[in-house]
């Protein structure tokens, strides 16, 4: 039971980042039509900028200043890439930003080089929080849990709340009645790009320390949130929340409990082979729950997108 | 490229990265007569390099170029032809690579089996494996589709860890060719046997995807890319003709890991994994994906910049994202684009005026680029060498990266060079405009 | 009397509680020739989209040369024999005029999805291509990229696309919407022309610059929001 309570923290921390990340992402392919690959470069920016940052003001200026920083390289690179790409159409808006992602990969070797960056936890958030049987829980994690709820709700409160939030769902799906009304649309496309991306360098700011601040990290989480976003439906950000959770939660609880697949079949009454060596299965009848959980979101979105293709949440049907 | 109106009524979101270029398009209408000489060239050629080229390590650049140019077109089929982008096409020519490997280590059955042969293998599991894939990844074009592909790609390389028995894991599978059946007493035991073997599979491969560009189907195919909802109203179910174009990509496709196969004797999980996906649609987009021909370019420059730069430069893949990022931006139809961009100034006869203008400008750019990437590369050896190394070599020449001096030089070159560039810039779009109108005194 | 080309009973259609189309009962035998007229908003083009299978009905049939179209694909109908245009042109740009009409032949001509066939090399499909870029007076332009003709070229190029696979029964939505008065003429000569023989259904706004022969008579009129045959 304990055990259970500790993954279901540990969960809520990865989905939570998750969100973070897809939240942003969503947001944009419901703006522009199209997914923004580079996504997760620009959450692995954050880390690497907040980790210099750090260097000479601390943590906290880090995750001040870092996430300023990669939203105006986002809005930058909305205007004078993406914005000049779009005229060609959507396909070579996708491969554009797939380039950009292996640019800022290689950018970033160029910069620090290709090892793991000794970017730690701040000392003022190393210490454990509570234990639960035995299982201390890190004040990190809460704080992480803390921030990422208070950004979904600034979020929320901007989105539904406040005139520009207005604005930016009229845009969304009439953004040429929007124009006619005065507003600068492209400008205003600009902004939620920016903000998208600076969410995305927040959570690199607090996934850095965890996670690790390396050139593969981007790559590591990069799929995954299209996974997200896909998984949760194009374009809804309540469907980017619960599917950003529901993965936390899957991909934890499989890492936990080894289940191999052997005891799954036997199960629902297969009989484990005798000669299993033999057998070109063996490798099928071996396999546990923890070797799977990082292709587990992957099986998820494939079979989301072949039995409903406008994801959990999605109305809209591409 | 500079951008053409749209006329109206035409679906800008439906245009598939081909730059619409009038002359372009007419150009490729006049090459529909299905003529042999090209490729005649290209077997004379293909049979003629390894008497130019004769050091091994020749052909292994040569056989690694022809394996391109198969995946380059096969995954063109897609992207150009279908209008359809994947992001995980590696699978089905590593899926076809692996299963020959099994093939090469069943040594009772390859023993009766002629080498030349297996590619045919590779391409029927390459081609198996999109049948079941494509069944139902084609229901749509454009963003889910691209998202299926990653998805399944990403399934299918981290399956090569797990399922050992026929990925091999991390090590992978290795076996040997040469206990095939001898071929006409070959057992190909040397490279120039087996760069034969790879150059007439490539030339027959392009042969028959080119000629199913021609077909009914293959023509289909483009109509669904450039409108699928039309297409629909002539009786053709887009679904099925993505299907179609699916298939068949993954069964050439799995004769270019088949290739592979044969060449390095075998196969990891980078022959799977995202990252080789990746290079093939980068490949193909330098090439340009207008054109049947634009990915056999890709592929032949690409392999040679990748093995030159390589070896001169640890940063090759930063430049190599650079310029793929700079392709999508401003030359979307790739080199094949540019290309052919020349073709109505040559109908015209006024190509011959280009030749100043272009060297005014493209020669100090061009300089101008070399000066920054030699600043690129004293920036990373400041930042990176070992602490105490201040002496690097670049163009040939060795000095202190630590002093003023070269700093100094190459900023200058690559001030005056791109000032050059820049000045000329408009005399050379005169010229291109003058190139390009009929009449007028040339 | 023999069965009609085409044939509405109680076709209807709402989005959400909005009804577009209450109930339609309409009968158009072979080789007759209809406009559908009524102004912008009246749910022609709704009407023409659930013929077509566009979007399915709220309720009840269309029938072509009496059998139900419920539940077919838009390519299902078309290999029945019907045939549409659409009321933003339609066209595929990036391909050659000539390309553009030989693909509209493929189908018809009974290539189906071969890959063992090669498209120049047959014959009929270079005249039957060349026979309709004829009718539709395209034939100099055969060679061009579709999307650089001018907008009343590529009208034609659209109706020589829909006639181009032979189906019986032609449906037009509005053929010549947005032109100028020279540029209707050249339209609706055209569309008499090449729908010789033809059941044609065509939606219009406005029949003011029609020809009105004795064989073109309104199908529909509207009357509070009602459509019914007259």
């Amino acid at each position: 039971m304990e055990l259970i309570l500790v993954n279901l923290i540990d969960g809520l921390v990865t989905g939570l980042l998750l969100f973070m990340l897809s939240a942003g992402l969503t947001l944009i392919f419901s703006m522009m039509g199209v997914l923004n690959f580079a996504h997760a470069s620009f959450y692995m920016l954050g880390a690497y900028f907040a980790y210099s940052i750090s260097l000479y003001t601390g943590f906290w200026m880090g995750l001040l200043i870092a996430p300023l920083i990669v939203g105006v390289l986002g809005a930058g690179v909305e205007r004078y890439g993406l914005r000049r790409v779009h005229q060609y159409g959507h396909v070579p808006e996708l491969i554009f930003t797939f380039g950009l992602a292996l640019l800022i990969e290689e950018l970033v070797q160029f910069i620090w080089g290709k090892n793991q960056m000794p970017y730690a936890i701040p000392d003022v958030l190393n210490f454990t929080a509570f234990a639960i049987a035995g299982n201390s829980i890190p004040a990190y994690k809460i704080f992480m849990i803390f921030i990422s709820v208070a950004i979904f709700i600034g979020l929320l409160y901007i989105l539904t709340k406040t005139r520009v939030g207005m604005i930016i769902q009229a845009a969304l799906s009439y953004p040429r009645t929007v124009e006619a009304l005065g507003h600068n649309v492209p400008l205003i496309f600009m902004g939620v790009f920016g903000v998208g991306t600076a969410l995305a360098g927040v959570a690199g700011v607090i996934a850095g320390p965890v996670l690790g601040t390396f050139p593969g990290m981007a790559f590591v989480l990069g799929s995954i949130v299209f996974v997200t976003i896909v998984i949760g439906g194009l374009g809804s950000l309540w469907g980017a929340l619960a599917a950003s959770l529901l993965i936390g939660w899957i991909t934890t609880f499989a890492k936990s409990y080894n289940i191999e697949m052997s005891d799954i079949l036997n199960g629902i009454g297969v009989v484990t082979p005798a000669d299993l060596d033999d057998n070109i299965f063996r490798d099928l009848w071996t396999v546990t729950s923890p070797q799977i959980a990082d292709i587990l979101p992957y099986i998820l979105m494939v079979l989301i997108l072949i039995f409903r293709p406008a994801g959990l949440f999605g109305k809209r049907h591409t | 490229m500079s951008n053409t109106e749209l006329p109206k009524g035409a679906r800008p979101e439906e245009q598939i990265t081909t730059d619409p270029s009038r002359a372009a398009q007419r150009m490729r209408a006049g090459s529909m007569t299905l003529t042999m000489l090209p490729w005649i060239v290209a077997a004379i050629l293909l049979a003629m390099l390894p008497y130019i080229f004769t050091s091994n390590s020749a052909l292994t650049i040569m056989n690694q170029m022809w394996i391109t140019v198969v995946f380059a077109l096969a995954y063109n089929m897609l992207l150009g032809q279908g209008g359809m982008l994947s992001f995980g096409h590696a699978v089905y020519a590593g899926v076809g690579g692996f299963a020959c490997m099994h093939i090469m280590n069943m040594s009772d059955f390859f023993a009766s089996f002629p080498l030349p042969v297996l590619p045919v293998f590779g391409g029927l599991f390459g081609m198996g494996l999109a049948l079941i894939v494509g069944s139902f990844s084609t229901r749509n074009a454009g963003t889910v589709f691209a998202m299926i592909s990653l998805g399944v790609g990403e399934l299918i390389a981290a399956c090569s860890v797990i399922i050992v028995a026929f990925f091999g894991g991390e090590e992978g599978i290795s076996g040997d060719r040469t206990y095939a059946m001898p071929f006409f007493g070959n057992e190909f035991l040397q490279q120039i046997n087996v760069y034969y073997l790879t150059a007439f599979w490539m030339l027959l491969s392009a042969g028959l995807m080119y000629l199913w560009s021609r077909t009914p189907v293959g023509r289909m195919a483009n109509a669904v890319r450039d409108n699928p909802e039309r297409a629909e109203f002539l009786g053709y179910s887009a679904r099925w003709v993505r299907f179609f174009s699916f298939v068949a990509s993954g069964f050439f496709a799995g004769v270019s890991g088949a290739l592979f196969a044969i060449n390095y004797e075998i196969l990891t999980e980078e022959n799977l994994n995202t990252a080789s996906s990746g290079v093939i649609l980068l490949v193909t987009f330098l090439g340009g994906v207008g054109f049947f021909f634009g990915p056999i370019i890709g592929a032949i420059v690409f392999t040679l910049v990748q093995t030159v730069l390589s070896l001169q430069t640890e940063l090759w893949a930063f430049y190599a994202g650079t310029l793929f990022v700079l392709t999508v931006m401003f030359f979307p139809g790739g080199l094949a684009g540019l290309l052919m961009m020349h073709v109505p100034a040559f109908r015209l006869g006024k190509a011959g005026g280009l030749i100043v203008p272009y060297l005014k400008t493209l020669l100090p750019g061009a300089i101008g680029v070399l000066a920054v990437c030699g600043l690129v590369e004293m920036v990373f050896h400041v930042r990176h060498a070992s602490t105490g190394d201040h002496e690097m070599t670049l163009f040939w020449t060795t000095f202190d990266s630590h002093a003023i001096l070269p700093w100094v030089i190459f900023i200058g070159v690559a001030v005056i060079g791109l000032g050059i560039a820049r000045t000329t810039a408009p005399a050379l779009r005169d010229a291109w405009n003058e190139a390009n109108t009929a009449g007028g005194s040339a | 009397m023999s069965v009609p080309a085409l044939e509405l009973i109680g076709l209807k259609k709402s989005f959400g509680k909005a009804e577009i189309i209450r109930g339609i009962d309409l009968s158009i035998g072979k080789a007759e020739r209809h406009a559908i007229i009524g102004p912008n908003g009246a749910g022609k083009s709704t009407l023409f989209n659930l013929i077509t299978a566009r979007f399915p009905p709220t309720a009840g049939t269309v029938k072509l040369h009496g059998e139900d179209l419920a539940g077919l694909q838009p390519f299902q109908i078309n290999r029945k024999g019907l045939s549409r245009s659409f009321q933003i042109t339609n066209i595929f740009p990036a391909m050659t005029v000539f390309e553009n009409v030989r693909c509209a032949l493929l189908w018809a001509q009974g290539y189906k999805y071969s890959f063992w066939n090669l498209v120049n090399r047959s014959r009929d499909l270079t005249e039957g291509a060349e026979k309709i870029l004829d009718q539709i007076n395209l034939l100099e332009r055969r060679d061009l990229p579709a999307g650089t003709l001018s907008y009343a070229e590529q009208r034609a190029l659209e109706i020589g696309i829909t006639i181009a696979g032979g189906a019986d029964v032609i449906m037009l939505d509005e053929p010549t919407a947005g032109m100028s008065h020279s540029e209707t003429d050249y339209i609706t000569d055209l569309i008499m022309k090449v729908t010789e023989g033809k059941t044609l259904v065509m939606v219009e706004h406005d029949m003011g610059l029609w020809p009105c022969g004795p064989d073109f008579r309104p199908g529909l009129r509207r009357d509070h929001r009602h459509w019914r045959a007259r």
